[in-house]
């Protein structure tokens, strides 16, 4: 029970950010709730995977090929690039916090006159976190048309 | 066919790419979109090579070759355009549209985009929603809306009149983050760095970076690399305003 409301909750959360970045990239308006929905599915489902103790890249990588797949969908539906919903979809899965993190480690290490070990495990243990994430996000997005549609095209 | 319909059947189905790379599709799609829509209107074959900046068009039929390059300038992402070339592609598959049904209609094509006050509110929500995923409280979620929507103002209004995208993005990171900076200086919330971090993840560049990968892993080696460094500029751009605002606002070594 818990599970679920924290689920509706993160869904409810990250519908937000894909509306708001969708308007960004001038989605038209009749597809908008889409974008939305898509990125509750996928930002839910990583969450859901991660309470089952996958790790943050997996969990990402995963829940980015679904959004894939959901959108190619979406586009056979409306006849529209599937892009167009996918990216506003994932934009809620990016590894703010760690990218943040990485920065500002990297900006005090550089002021100091000595390498500090803890700021430099810092750099590192944020800095690969955020490459494996965003690298986890890009190429399980593009998963479905890799695997599914090689020769045929989409719409 | 005679030479005159082949000139402008190219013509249109060079626009139609241009228009796609303009407004931000991946180079698969502007590839197949321009292959479909040239067998539709009649050519024989159509080739293509894209570059970063510029496009190269053969077309083919009756043994007969028109090869014709066009410029590419950036106008920010705008999907409406994207869906509106796609949707004339698919017409004139289906025979529903000829050649000059589909010049009038790409003709028509201007890029609309949202009013911005609709998107400054929502940007402001949607960065509020990150500072809440994040695990910020709620005094940090409204700190970085404000910010957010100040900065995505500016960003706005910045675009509006033309300028260097690097140097949107520098000063847009700049203004955001001196203001998310309120945090630390009253004290009214627990988790101030949370919000100074969800602030600016509205200047993630989302679509250079997907399609940078997208064009990469589906063959389209040089493109993919420039969309690639383009994406890193970005990234860097924003980076600059960050440091400076945290510098000036003393908040680095909090």
């Amino acid at each position: 029970m818990n599970l679920i409301l924290e689920l509706l909750h993160d869904a409810f959360f990250s519908a937000i950010p894909a509306l708001g970045f969708a308007m960004v990239f001038n989605v038209p308006k009749r597809f908008l709730p889409y974008s939305g929905l898509a990125g509750a599915i996928g930002h839910s489902f990583r969450t859901l995977l991660m309470h089952f103790d996958m790790p943050i890249e997996w969990a990402t990588f995963t829940a980015a090929a679904l959004v894939g797949l959901i959108t190619i969908r979406f586009a056979k539906k409306h006849l529209a690039p599937p892009l167009m919903y996918s990216v506003a979809a994932i934009i809620p899965m990016v590894p703010g916090t760690y990218a943040y993190n990485t920065l500002i480690s990297i900006v005090q290490l550089s002021v100091q006159d000595q390498i500090s070990s803890d700021l430099t495990s810092l750099v590192i243990f944020n800095g690969l976190k955020t490459v494996f994430i965003l690298g986890a996000l890009a190429v399980g997005l593009a998963m479905p048309s890799l695997v599914y549609y090689r020769t045929r095209p989409i719409i | 066919m005679y030479a005159e319909t082949q000139n402008d059947i190219t013509r249109l189905v060079v626009r139609s790419a241009q228009l796609l790379l303009a407004y931000g599709a991946e180079s698969d799609l502007v590839e197949e979109i321009s292959q479909r829509l040239g067998k539709a209107l009649g050519l024989a074959s159509v080739e293509l090579s894209i570059s970063s900046n510029s496009l190269v068009l053969t077309s083919l039929v009756h043994g007969r070759c028109i090869t014709t390059t066009r410029r590419i300038r950036e106008h920010g992402i705008n999907m409406m355009v994207v869906c509106e070339v796609q949707r004339i592609c698919l017409l004139a598959e289906k025979g529903i549209y000829n050649d000059k049904q589909v010049k009038r209609r790409l003709e028509r094509i201007e890029p609309k985009s949202y009013p911005a006050k609709y998107v400054i509110g929502m940007i402001g929500l949607s960065c509020a929603s990150f500072c809440h995923l994040f695990g910020g409280d709620i005094a940090s979620c409204i700190i970085t809306f404000i910010a957010s929507a100040i900065g995505m103002s500016v960003r706005l209004s910045l675009v509006k009149k033309h300028f260097n995208l690097l140097i949107i993005f520098s000063i847009t990171a700049f203004i955001t983050t001196l203001i998310a900076q309120m945090g630390y200086i009253v004290d009214v919330t627990s988790t101030p760095k949370t919000a100074m971090a969800a602030s600016v993840l509205m200047l993630v560049p989302g679509f250079p970076l997907i399609n940078a990968i997208s064009d990469m892993v589906k063959g389209h080696m040089n493109v993919g690399i420039s969309r690639w460094g383009h994406a890193t500029l970005l990234t860097l751009a924003t980076v600059i305003g960050i440091t400076l605002a945290m510098a000036l606002g003393g908040s680095l070594f909090l």
